[in-house]
């Protein structure tokens, strides 16, 4: 099954997917079940792509799941779409793996479920959210800032990875991403 | 690394980008993290990267995992002796209130279920086991004139704790907020209880004074508010959905 996250914006999918993890956090397995279902190809897509090895991508989707099993609570549907929780969770804890690191601290607590009195204003969420618009900022940065930005997002690169990969020095490469975050901050809150 | 100079604010922001993205690895790590940890302002930047950035994960293509993944996962979630819920012994008013939940069904699947994951919520919580006998859970299904029900108000005296939530299709407009009411069983003025959220079911402890107040025949009414909440402590906008409590 495909889900696009763009796609089921707003959607029954949204719905159902939010109320399932609802369930979960009252212990429910078969809406754990059903997550399970309907989200684990996008997470082992993601999990996959960053580890770049089976074995670790499944390890990693297991490790996802069981934390979503225990901390479903966290999820708040006013600022992430389930998928969107979902798939950055599965993505911080491959990142995770890959910086050699098993016991991550507050990854998700950091990246995601972060303190009740400082709500993003809904309309940031909502522009944060939309895939074209991001998209269409990272078409006006330069193209090698772009590439960083995406490899590091994607393919979990660090910085060491990316000046390596480029054959360029840690500061030529810091500075192409930094300048291209200005850039793209710039398009994405204007 | 720590005899850094502080942080300005474009730093500070680009540094909140970069740990958002894995891009540091060792101790820059390490520092980032840790400011994050006790930084509630750079903990925010963070979660607004996230956000800005996440939509680039549509682009990854799913790939089936393999079958033996949710075997594991099962496995790992499964009950022991320290997190046995559902089957803990059952208050009978969970029972009743499950009854009551299948008549509901008539309503629309998805009112249903939202009380199917009431139903799972009560029997979830591990609460204190002698009082539900004694304090019957309470129940208001708020809807329209006539209406099917479209807010769902479950309250357990005994630990003061109010869930609400909401059907398919309840989200407020644009600019506005769906606010919960208590009107006392006496009558009198509307108490304001909070703004309810459409999609995840609301979970509130009502406070001690308040709590008199939430019992059988007592009215939950949800009114449109700006989005936050009513600015005089009285509803100013229609009341979408009403219901009286009664006992599950």
């Amino acid at each position: 099954m495909t889900l696009r996250m763009d796609a089921l914006r707003g959607s029954e999918e949204v719905r159902r997917l939010a109320a399932a993890l609802a369930s979960v956090a009252a212990g429910d397995r078969e809406a754990m079940a059903l997550l399970y279902r309907r989200t684990s190809a996008k997470l082992y897509g993601i999990c996959l792509r960053v580890l770049g090895n089976e074995a670790e991508a499944e390890e990693v989707l297991q490790e996802t799941y069981v934390t979503v099993w225990r901390k479903a609570s966290a999820y708040d549907a006013g600022r992430a779409s389930p998928v969107t929780w979902l798939a950055v969770m599965a993505r911080n804890k491959a990142i995770d793996r890959l910086r050699g690191r098993r016991a991550p601290t507050e990854d998700i607590d950091a990246a995601l479920d972060i303190a009740d009195d400082a709500p993003l204003a809904p309309e940031l969420i909502d522009r944060a959210r939309d895939g074209h618009r991001l998209a269409d900022c990272l078409a006006e940065l330069e193209e090698k800032s772009a590439a960083a930005i995406r490899a590091a997002f994607l393919d979990g690169l660090s910085y060491p990875d990316l000046a390596a990969r480029e054959a360029v020095p840690l500061p030529t490469m810091k500075s192409w991403i930094r300048r291209g975050l200005i850039r793209l901050r710039g398009c994405l809150e204007r | 690394m720590s005899t850094r100079p502080p942080l300005n604010a474009e730093e500070r922001d680009l540094l909140a980008a970069e740990l958002a993205m894995g891009l540091l690895d060792g101790d820059e790590r390490a520092e980032a993290e840790s400011l994050a940890g006790r930084d509630h302002d750079f903990r925010a930047a963070v979660a607004r990267w996230t956000a800005h950035l996440a939509p680039m994960l549509d682009e990854v293509d799913p790939v089936d995992p393999p079958a033996a993944a949710w075997s594991a996962i099962e496995s790992r979630i499964a009950p022991t002796a320290s997190n046995i819920r559902p089957s803990d012994p059952a208050p009978s008013n969970v029972v009743q209130l499950r009854r009551k939940m299948n008549l509901w069904r008539g309503y629309s699947v998805a009112t249903t279920a939202i009380a199917a994951s009431l139903a799972l919520i009560l029997v979830a919580r591990p609460g204190p086991p002698p009082a539900p006998t004694v304090t019957p859970t309470l129940v208001a299904m708020m809807q329209s004139d006539a209406g099917p029900a479209r807010l769902v108000a479950t309250y357990d005296p005994a630990s003061r704790r109010l869930i609400v939530a909401a059907a398919a299709g309840m989200a407020p407009a644009a600019g506005h907020a769906h606010e919960l009411w208590l009107i006392p069983a006496a009558g009198g003025k509307p108490h304001p209880m909070g703004i309810v959220s459409a999609v995840a079911p609301n979970k509130m402890d009502v406070p001690m004074p308040m709590a008199g107040d939430v019992r059988e025949g007592a009215t939950f009414a949800i009114s449109v508010e700006p989005p936050s909440g009513s600015p005089t402590g009285v509803p100013t906008g229609p009341v979408i959905a009403r219901g009286k409590l009664t006992r599950a």
